[in-house]
């Protein structure tokens, strides 16, 4: 068996164009899950009964349920009933929103994990409710999910790969094609695992810096 | 409750804490069981009492860290708890009364995530309107005044307990309070950073801060206060100036409290 990376070489535009789109999917998805997950996780927290019982559910069933088929709800079923999402949207929102589950709960741990001096230190100073969390323990919370937060998206930059399934041009996807055309299934899908572990590389590296910037602010 | 007719009822004199017959329950454990305490506009008054006296609860309801069950407190001719103010109205009313008081707790509290300099800068700016030019040439000199104005830009984190201590004190002088709650500032320091604090305490003293003082330590307590508390049991067992309660308490619970304190010291 000879190995010949040569048809990986000359289609490298296909698996960049691929690279770029995981990217694309992985930032929004990130900002969704994140913003998303910290506005569930207050609510759950602090909101109201009416709204926080209803997102409560909304987390145990993205939780309890795969990515596969939330996806696949999404595009197929609710294209069924005549909701028709484009698939690059779809998969962001599918994995912004299941992601945003993980969140809402990491947050809201490190929330409950604020001392209660804190919230006493903030109320006797004068700040209000919302002031105290806004200024004192939300950030602190933030600062301690970060390395759990990080791990998620590490998760969920590889689950990209999920949205290959609704046809979403991203980097499997697009080495599936290649691979069509070539008949090199190994040496693409080795090249596809040694991106996936650069960007991951690049993302750990650049969280630990972060985190390292951050320590001794906890 | 007409609220209007309420204030200016205690505003006489020189009458800075009117505390009266103040009730606290944790389920049926009676924490504080009728207290009466007056402090004047630049008197210290200090609380002595074991622990499980109610001392600290006491402090605390005074800044509605607790809610009382019975009884009322004043002040400056303010009413701090208001039975019959609920939900907003409540919030509002506590987040005013309270930028009038400045808590130094046992365990500091710093905001950790926060300079020193934005510990003690973000209240007078966000609650005071402060601008930051202004708010933070003002925090530097309250720096200074606890001897910290070199630790501007430290973390908390990176500071020794007893300038933690300090710092927390410039954090609650910002907001110019008209009287200063410590509930066992020193207790959780290591013996030789208690005097860097207590140095601190004896400043604002000197310069009439009224201050209302939960401590252990019988010597400060004597040092510095015009007037001595002594808890036991959720009741004000005795009172007097710190020459008498010291040296000639009448009380038989007092006179065993200091002879066990004077002992451990």
């Amino acid at each position: 068996m000879n190995f010949d990376f040569t048809p990986v070489w000359e289609n490298i535009p296909t698996l960049l164009t691929g690279t770029g789109y995981t990217l694309l999917i992985a930032l929004f998805a990130a900002i969704i899950s994140l913003v998303g997950g910290l506005a569930v996780s207050l609510t759950t927290l602090y909101g109201k009964k009416i709204f926080s019982y209803p997102l409560r559910f909304f987390i145990w069933l993205f939780m309890g349920t795969p990515l596969l088929l939330q996806l696949y709800l999404l595009y197929f079923g609710l294209g069924q009933v005549g909701i028709l999402i484009p698939a690059l949207l779809t998969g962001i929102l599918g994995l912004g929103i299941h992601y945003m589950a993980y969140n809402a709960d990491i947050f809201r741990a490190t929330i409950l994990s604020i001392e209660k001096g804190q919230t006493e230190a903030a109320r006797s100073l004068g700040f209000g409710r919302m002031q105290t969390l806004w200024f004192f323990i939300v950030p602190q919370a933030i600062f301690r999910a970060l390395p759990q937060l990080g791990n998620n998206m590490i998760i969920m930059l590889k689950d990209t790969s999920v949205l290959s399934v609704i046809g979403v041009t991203e980097l499997v996807l697009n080495a599936q094609f290649e691979i069509a055309n070539t008949f090199r299934p190994f040496e693409f899908y080795i090249s596809v695992a040694v991106i996936y572990y650069f960007l991951n590389l690049i993302l750990e590296t650049s969280l630990n810096l972060f985190e390292k910037k951050l320590e001794g602010r906890r | 409750m007409d609220v209007e007719s309420e204030v200016g009822k205690n505003t006489s004199a020189n009458l800075m804490l009117d505390i009266i017959n103040v009730k606290k329950a944790f389920g049926d454990l009676e924490v504080l069981k009728g207290i009466d305490l007056q402090v004047t506009r630049g008197q210290i008054v200090s609380i002595i009492g074991s622990s499980g006296s109610g001392k600290s609860t006491l402090l605390r309801s005074i800044n509605h860290l607790e809610t009382i069950d019975d009884g009322e407190i004043w002040l400056d001719g303010m009413r701090v708890n208001q039975p019959d103010m609920k939900g907003l109205e409540f919030e509002r009313h506590i987040n005013s009364v309270r930028q009038n008081m400045g808590m130094v707790f046992q365990q500091f509290n710093l905001f950790p995530h926060l300079s020193t300099m934005d510990n003690v800068r973000l209240a007078p700016m966000k609650l005071k309107g402060m601008e930051k030019r202004e708010a933070t040439q003002y925090c530097m000199e309250l720096l200074a005044k606890v001897g910290l104005e070199d630790k501007a830009e430290t973390f908390p984190a990176n500071l020794s307990g007893g300038q933690k201590q300090r710092v927390a004190i410039a954090r609650a002088l910002a907001m110019k309070p008209k009287v200063m709650l410590f509930d066992e500032a020193t207790s959780a320091l290591d013996p030789e950073l208690v005097d860097e604090v207590n140095l601190v305490m004896k400043q604002l003293a000197s310069e009439h801060m009224t201050m209302l003082i939960v401590t252990h330590e019988m010597n400060f307590a004597s040092e510095v206060s015009d007037h001595v508390l002594f808890m036991d049991q959720g009741v004000v067992c005795e009172e007097g100036p710190p020459n008498q309660l010291f040296s000639n308490p009448k009380e038989e619970r007092t006179r065993s409290f200091l002879k066990k304190h004077l002992q451990q010291n």
